[in-house]
């Protein structure tokens, strides 16, 4: 068979997954966005294609789900926390990720060991993470309840989850320890595309360390650095296990992000049509940013 | 500028075996060796970007081992041109100016005036990706002399440059140092560029300096095997033999060079030095391996039973493979060698 | 001012003090978590440095009522199945992707990573619907469906990262000498690759192991994997830390051995896009 065909025929396999695994459920999802769905017609996939029609005069009610969402206070909590929530762990985790890994850089030994460590985290499972961290802030005998102990008294009796805040802290702080080296391991990876001659050049020609970085390298690793933002974001935008099994949300809704307030009215509550009305409200700041990383990643070719 | 003793190793490896050296002010050196010689750490090492292991640099009186880069007053053209990629042609030559806190004042004057020099007036506000190699190098150039350092060190500038672009620099390069007058340090492979561009040569080889000397001591007065090989181009023909009563005997010939005995001596003669004449009246013949027209000669292989010798001919000269031809071998233009230290046995 | 090796020297220390503080944090959950499984509940409550030992947790948990045993079995199964379904049919697309141009593929590519950037939740919705109705809810095989649609995009993604690292050389010089295409991917192609896709296939697993959400909600009984296990230990007096900290060391051991494993080619895959 020529090559002219057989591309396609390659290709097929692996799309038609895709297509019934990801296309499907998505357009799926779209249309119960604009449906009344809630637990007792969950059970009837058939009844997804019963349309009531109710006229065409009221239109309107096809987005009853979207004007819900839209005056929820819910919604709107949710919102501001995966906002606080997605600018935090962006910025902490690309910050430490890129000055790790410029000590990091360098070889030998040490450093080198240290850079297989840095795998692991990426490979621990997202609800463990949540678990370990819910232990260590466990109010009576958790990790930092022994380490205040120590260092600063004042500290110990706190309930860390029990506070709104602090519980915030506890989330991020899971979540960059989640991402942190993972993002590493990434822009090692770029800064050993640096022109090491370039920055030779620039000490040579009378340039201190800072003025080096600042001067050569940065210019040279930003289109790294901004895919990592892009990723870091998306990834923070749809997290969900740590909320779950950190805070489950609480106390009081303070670290609901948008993606366990959608868990919870499609699979608490089984309000599913008002679940994907939320879910693709979701969509388009995430569409937003897939558009920037395809922008950047499309641009090298 | 002095190297006194310098070593460098990593762990096993030793690049750098005690070399010491003295640089006259305003003089044109170049290191010039065979890849992994140790030239170009020696030039990294007096630029700072490497410590030595052992020994001491001196830049007029200062020692400056522990002095960064920077602090040194050195300027450095690297082979593969280190221009940096987001900045323009300009800001690429102005960058040591800026990071040394020159007067802003000054910056354009100054930026103007080397680029002109380097003919690159312009272009200055192209970027580096958009220059061809030969632009780029002037690029590194411009950038090196615009702050008028007290080095200058080049790293095989002209490597990555197209045949003919290379020989047009080599002048530019001879013109600019000459007008600048500014000490430099030139790191090749290229022996014809350390020939044309030096006032001196260190020959280096395995780390240890082979010969120091002026390109025509080096060309005309080789100290050992390695120098005579490495030098000229074609190279010097090296047949190994036997040195008894003051004459060198090959399978094929013998000479009559007056010097003392080596029962294991090696003789050298450049191919311009040797005759080519019909096979009756000469010292030795033997049979055509090859021959190149070079348009201004014609360089002949001849195999003589185990060696073979090339012979730089008239550009006229005609001959055709496995005809047999005759060579004359003169004894003042040979050069004898005792094989085993690979010393140069003199008169 | 400080000497040259002296201010060396103070930088190099800060460094070291640096990276180990980093090291430190790195290990810290980790440690906390295999610390807790070894300790018996009394020593927890008391939060003792010191204390002896235990395995007691591991033989509670693979025993009723939590049967870790099953959970793990399912655990392999699913990201098995996963696995050897996305990978080849990843390589042979990937492939493609990698060495044709293809009429859409634009758009293809959109399609394919469109689940990475929307809510999970969304694609589970009509699929848990679905399931319900066909009644295979809460089993192995509809957890693999859903799986793939998380781990397809990141297997074609990363193979055709490393089939774009591999030159073109080889496969024309066989092309040349009178193979096939088919013949070139097999003998040419797939050996060269054989490191990006086994890395590809870790990961891979390792993501399907460690997957929540859609296990949370497809599965509630006979299916459940190990990461939806932990909340098992939850009981009335409060969270059982010594046994959720003998099934976290379960779930995470494992990868950690795998992760290691693919570590060195894993970042390569990962960016072959973006970092060049």
């Amino acid at each position: 068979m020529r090559d002219r065909h057989l591309k396609y025929l390659f290709v097929l396999p692996a799309l038609i997954v895709v297509a019934s695994t990801a296309i499907w459920p998505l357009l799926q999802s779209f249309y119960l966005s604009f449906r009344e769905w809630k637990l007792n017609r969950a059970r009837e996939s058939k009844a997804l294609w019963d349309f009531e029609y109710d006229g065409w005069e009221n239109i309107t009610y096809l987005f009853d789900n979207y004007l819900q969402a839209v005056q929820d206070d819910l919604m709107w909590n949710a919102v501001q926390v995966t906002s606080i929530f997605t600018v935090a762990s962006v910025i902490l985790s690309v910050g430490m990720a890129l000055g790790l890994a410029l000590l990091l850089a360098p070889g030998g030994k040490f450093r080198l060991t240290v850079r297989t460590m840095l795998i692991l985290p990426f490979a621990m499972s997202p609800a463990l993470i949540g678990v370990s961290w819910r232990f260590m802030f466990q109010p009576d005998f958790g990790l930092f309840k022994a380490f205040f102990d120590v260092l600063f008294p004042p500290l110990a009796d706190v309930d860390w989850l029990g506070d709104p805040i602090l519980a915030m802290i506890a989330l991020v702080g899971s979540d960059v320890w989640h991402f942190t080296p993972f993002l590493t391991l990434v822009f090692i990876g770029g800064l050993a595309t640096v022109p090491k001659d370039a920055q030779e050049a620039a000490t040579i020609d009378g340039a201190t360390s800072w003025m080096v970085f600042r001067d050569v390298t940065l210019p040279s690793i930003l289109p790294v650095l901004a895919v990592g933002i892009v990723l870091k974001s998306i990834f923070s935008l749809k997290m969900f296990d740590q909320v779950y099994m950190l805070t489950n949300g609480g106390p009081a809704y303070a670290t609901q992000t948008l993606a366990h307030y959608i868990y919870f009215n499609g699979f608490k509550y089984y309000d599913m049509g008002y679940a994907s009305a939320v879910s693709y409200m979701l969509v388009i700041p995430m569409f937003g940013l897939t558009w920037v990383y395809m922008k950047l990643v499309f641009l090298k070719r | 500028m002095k190297l006194e003793n310098i070593s460098k190793s990593w762990g096993n490896v030793t690049a750098v075996k005690n070399i010491s050296l003295t640089i006259q002010d305003q003089e044109f050196l170049v290191l010039l060796g065979p890849s992994g010689c140790g030239k170009t750490t020696t030039m990294r090492m007096i630029a700072g970007l490497e410590e030595p292991s052992k020994g001491n640099i001196f830049i007029g009186e200062k020692r400056v081992n522990d002095e960064l880069p920077k602090d040194r007053d050195v300027a450095m053209v690297f082979q593969n041109y280190g221009l940096y990629p987001h900045m323009s042609v300009y800001e690429n030559i102005r960058y040591p100016l800026k990071v040394r806190k020159v007067p802003k004042s000054l910056h354009e004057n100054l930026v103007r005036k080397t680029a002109q020099k380097v003919e690159l007036e312009d272009m200055l506000n192209r970027r580096p990706r958009e220059l061809s190699g030969g632009q780029r190098q002037r690029v590194a150039l411009a950038r090196a002399i615009v702050r008028a350092p007290t080095v200058f060190l080049m790293d095989e500038p002209l490597s990555n440059l197209d045949a003919k672009l290379r020989v047009n620099m080599r002048a530019e390069l001879k013109h600019l140092q000459h007008e600048l007058k500014i000490t430099t340090i030139y790191v090749t492979h290229d022996q014809i560029e350390a020939m044309t561009l030096a006032d001196r040569v260190a020959v280096m080889d395995h780390g240890i300096i082979s010969q120091l000397d002026s390109p025509e001591k080096i060309y005309n007065d080789p100290a050992n095997l390695f120098v005579a090989g490495f030098i000229g181009s074609p190279s010097m023909n090296l047949v190994k033999g036997e040195l008894k009563e003051g004459i060198f005997k090959h399978s094929n010939f013998s000479v009559k060079v007056g010097l003392k005995e080596c029962s294991e001596a090696t003789l050298g003669v450049r191919p311009e030095d040797l005759e080519l004449t019909n096979p009756e009246n000469a010292v030795c013949s033997g049979r055509v391996y090859s021959f190149e027209l070079t348009g201004e000669s014609t360089l002949v292989t001849i195999q003589f039973e185990e060696d073979r010798l090339t012979v730089r001919g008239h550009n006229k000269y005609r001959v055709k493979i496995d005809e047999i031809v005759g060579v004359n071998i003169f004894p003042e233009k040979c050069y004898i060698f005792e094989t085993e230290t690979q010393q140069r046995l003199r008169r | 001012m400080l000497s040259r090796p002296a201010r060396k020297q103070i930088n190099d220390f800060l460094q070291f003090f640096l990276i180990l503080s980093a090291a430190v944090f790195i290990m810290i959950p980790i440690y906390w978590i295999i610390s807790g499984a070894f300790k018996q509940q009394v020593d927890i409550f008391q939060l003792k440095l010191l204390f002896t030992p235990t395995l007691e947790n591991f033989k509670i948990i693979f025993k009723s009522p939590y049967n870790l045993l099953d959970k793990l079995y399912n655990s392999t199964v699913v990201a098995f199945s996963t696995v050897v379904v996305a990978i080849p049919l990843a390589t042979i697309a990937a492939y493609s992707f990698s060495r044709f141009r293809l009429t859409g593929e634009r758009i293809m590519f959109v399609m394919i990573l469109s689940t990475q950037f929307v809510p999970a939740v969304v694609i589970v919705l009509p699929f848990f619907i679905l399931f319900r109705d066909l009644g295979i809810l809460d089993t192995k095989l509809s957890l693999v469906l859903v799986n793939l649609s998380l781990i397809m995009p990141f297997a074609i993604w990363m193979i055709k990262g490393f089939i774009d690292g591999i030159p073109l050389d080889t496969e024309e010089a066989a092309l040349v000498d009178g193979s096939n295409r088919i013949q070139v991917i097999k003998n040419v192609v797939l050996p060269m690759a054989l490191p990006g896709v086994i890395t590809a296939a870790i990961f891979c697993f390792i993501l399907a192991w460690n997957e929540f959400l859609f296990a949370v909600i497809i599965t509630t009984n006979k299916a459940v994997t190990m990461p939806v296990g932990l909340s098992m230990f939850h009981a009335e007096e409060g969270v059982l830390w010594h046994l959720i900290s003998a099934a976290g060391i379960m779930i995470m051991l494992p990868m950690f051995v795998l992760a290691t494993l693919i570590q060195k080619h894993f970042v390569q895959g990962m960016t072959m896009g973006a970092v060049r």
